[in-house]
This record gives structure tokens, sequence and C-alpha cells, in this order.
């Protein structure tokens, strides 16, 4: 854990403003989102119980009185998730891109609670090249979660429209590579936006997918909590970078029935968050580079800092569910 | 007189020297013309540079890209008159425009990325 740099904290500070209304009137109101915004560089662990926003830090999480710690983990499901490791990338930004993803997995493997499974949230590679992949599959496999549930970036369907990404990740996916899976009550969507995509767009599902994913929750309870992610964002972030989903708007409409959605994603290289009725939308950083925040410098491109400040802006997220309170709090944790 | 036949024989072939050496302008021409056939666009902070390029048809157009991520250079056109492998930092694609028309692009992995080859 470590203290975001001032720029950082600037950067939350205005996301925050910009994103964050209380569409529901559901309690979680701004004042409330920026307590909860403030575990993003901190480390604390955020939890929204019946429209009740409660956070805790990791650290005190681990120092808390066993019983009361049972209490509010109890029945938990955790996973972390990953993001944008981009293998093979090797500018200025960050030269060591396979050892701060290396830092990732031990800084998984050190989580007091030892998550179940591994998500990673795309562009596993940098130019799609099998070595990439080969040698994320080397550094995760030293991870203590042996289960990893993968999704494409755009970076992973360079030159062959993702061909090579279904053969070494896809088995028992529809379509591009999306799929679905329950843990634990919990069902997870797994949705592919980074294919076909048309100029002067964003990212795209398509109508096919689009008929899959309504299939898909059709039979499910409105109880049932659900975790839909995808590389680019399903919100518009920053749709002038391209930072959104043309057509998102249309997969969340087969949401609306159910009490608690969690969307997770990655591509922008940063954490932000947003909570808009039933579902909360949470954008991983990367392990890889830093990206500026949405309009702060001419370009998405990656961003310079100090190399000493490097692994306080790169990062893992580690979601939390507690059964039966219809929440997930997720707490993000830089690799410093 | 031998030597005033002989000088203007030299005098003709100096001529046709010299009308040989008319032909070169021409080939320079040719040689100014293919010079101007070729235009650059620069792929900077995730922008083609110029984004709208106008061009006489024949020109041949070299992108590179000099981004610290990967672009491609992907015709909008359906069919696609042509598309790039990615380009990783410095690297370059052409294409030669023999028609005239618009042409449209982008970057297929930032499709924010749009641009245009008008081709007269």
């Amino acid at each position: 854990m470590s203290l975001k740099t001032t720029s950082q904290e600037a950067h939350s500070e205005n996301s925050q403003n910009q994103l964050v209304y209380d569409h529901n009137h559901d309690g979680v109101d701004r004042r409330g989102f920026l307590k909860c915004m403030a575990w993003a560089g901190t480390g604390a662990f955020c939890v929204i119980r019946g429209g009740v926003l409660r956070s805790y830090s990791l650290g005190r999480l681990a120092e808390m009185d066993p019983t009361e710690r049972a209490k509010e983990m109890a029945g938990e499901l955790s996973f972390a998730q990953i993001s944008d490791s981009h293998m093979g990338f090797n500018k200025a930004a960050n030269p060591d891109v396979a050892g701060t993803l290396k830092a990732a997995v031990d800084k998984i493997n050190g989580l007091a609670v030892a998550p179940e499974f591994l998500l990673h949230t795309g562009d596993i590679s940098h130019l799609s090249k099998p070595e990439e992949f080969d040698t994320v599959e080397q550094i995760l496999r030293d991870a203590k979660p042996k289960d990893i549930f993968y999704v494409p970036g755009e970076h992973d369907v360079l030159n062959d429209n993702g061909q090579q990404f279904l053969e070494r990740y896809g088995k028992g996916s529809k379509g591009a590579g999306w799929y679905s899976f329950d843990k634990k009550g919990v069902h997870f969507i797994g949705l592919v936006n980074v294919v076909n995509l048309k100029a002067g767009g964003l990212g795209t599902l398509g109508q096919e997918q689009l008929a899959w994913l309504e299939n898909d929750v059709k039979p499910l309870q409105p109880s049932t909590p659900l975790v839909v992610f995808a590389h680019i964002p399903l919100w518009s972030v920053y749709p002038e970078w391209g930072w959104g989903t043309d057509d998102s708007a249309q997969a969340l409409s087969y949401l609306k029935k159910f009490g608690s959605v969690t969307v997770l994603n990655g591509h922008i290289h940063q954490t932000l968050q947003k909570v808009e009725g039933n579902v909360t939308f949470h954008t991983a950083a990367s392990t890889a580079f830093p990206q500026p925040a949405p309009g702060k410098a001419d370009s998405p491109g990656p961003m310079k800092v100090p190399a000493e400040q490097l692994k306080s802006v790169l990062g893992i997220t580690d979601v939390n569910f507690v059964r039966g309170k219809q929440a997930l709090g997720l707490v993000d944790s830089t690799l410093a | 007189m031998r030597r005033s036949v002989s000088f203007a024989v030299l005098s003709a072939l100096g001529l046709l020297g010299m009308s040989a050496l008319t032909a070169p302008p021409k080939n320079l021409a040719i040689l100014a013309a293919q010079k101007a056939e070729t235009a650059e666009v620069k792929i900077d902070n995730f922008s083609f540079g110029p984004a709208t390029l106008t061009v006489p048809a024949g020109t041949t157009v070299t992108w590179t890209n000099r981004d610290d991520i990967p672009h491609t250079v992907t015709s909008s056109d359906d069919p696609k008159l042509f598309k790039s492998k990615v380009l990783d930092t410095d690297e370059k694609f052409s294409f030669t425009f023999s028609k005239a028309g618009t042409y449209s692009y982008f970057c297929s992995i930032h499709p924010k990325m749009t641009a245009k080859v008008i081709v007269q």
C-alpha cells in the first residue's frame, strides 16, 4: 500500500466530481463516494450494503478482531482482478512489464485472504505475439489462485481478429470469446468489446453477443449478484479518447432487474469508479504503465513517471463478495 | 576543308549529343513527378497528421507510427482497400493511390483515430 502522488490524488478528486452522483437516491452520495474513493490509493476496503457505504483499510481488516472479521467476511467470495499487463511493452513508461506483473502476483499471493481465482481484463500482451502470451502465462503460474479468467483487450487480437486469443483462452466460450460462469451464487459474465471496431466508434459488443447476454441472464433470479467484466469500460469514461462502449447501454438494459451488478473493466490504466442505480462501475489499474486522467493530456498515451513512483500507480484490484448482503466491496492496492 | 567537314560532323554529333541531352529534362520531369508522388503521414499522440492529405493520383503515401503505442492504418471502406499490419513504434506502412477519390481510414485498435486521403 502506498500513498498516491499529489497529481494522482488531484485526478481522483476530479474524476469523482465528474462522475459521481446519486442516480437512484440510494444513499451513495458524492461525499460518501469520496470516502469510498479514498481507498483507491491508500488501500482501504469498501462495502456498499443496503445502500449504505462502509469502508475499511486492508490493514484494518487484517488487524480486526477475528470474530468481527469472520462476521464481516462470512460467506464471502474473493477474487483478484489484474489488467493491462501489456507484455512486450518496453518503452520509457515501463521497461520492465514482466517485473511489475510479477510484483502484482507477489501482492496477490500476500493477501490475507487468498483470492479464489483471478480475472484478467485484457491487454495481456502488447502486440499479440505468442511469446508475450507465453511470458504472462509463465508469470501467472506462480499465483496462488490457479483459476484465471480472461477477456481480450484490443492488443490481444491484433492482426488475426482474435483467433490466437480464442485458441489460447477461448475454450468453452462463444463468439469472439464471451462466456459466463457461476461461483458461490454469483454470476460472472465475461464480455468482448474489442473486435470489429468501427471507424470513429468506441468499443463494440455487437448484436450476436447482446442477444447471447439477454438469454444468459434471462433465467437468473433478480437477487443473483452479477459481475460483468470486459476490457473497454462499459460506461462512458471519456469517449473522446475512445474510453467507452457504443452499445453498452443495451447490454446494461438487460441487467436492470438485478439488485446488484458490478462492472469491472481495464483499458484506461487507472482506477475510477461510478455508481449508477444498481450498477457499480469500476476500472482497474494496469500492471504495466499508467495513463493520464481523462482529458488531462494531449492523448491517452503512456504516462512517464519517475521509476520510484511507478509501482505506486500500478496495481491490482481485490474484490470481496459478501454473501447475502447484495454488495461487492472493492479495494485497489498499488504495487509499492 | 577536311577539318571543316570533320568539324561539321563533330558539330552534327554535337547537336545529336545535345538532342540526346535534351531528352533528360523529360526524364527529369518524370523524376520530379515521381518525387511529388510520395507523401508522408505521421502518427503522433493518437492522431494522423495531416488529418486530411490531398495528393495527385499515383501517389504513394507512407505512414510512420511515432507513438509509444501500436496503431494500424485501416481503410474505412467495405471491402477494405488497404489495411496495415499492426505498426509498432517507428514502423511504416505504404500504399499507392492510383485513382481519384476520397479515402477515409482509421486505426482499427483506436477507432477514434480517423483521417482521410483525397486523391485528385
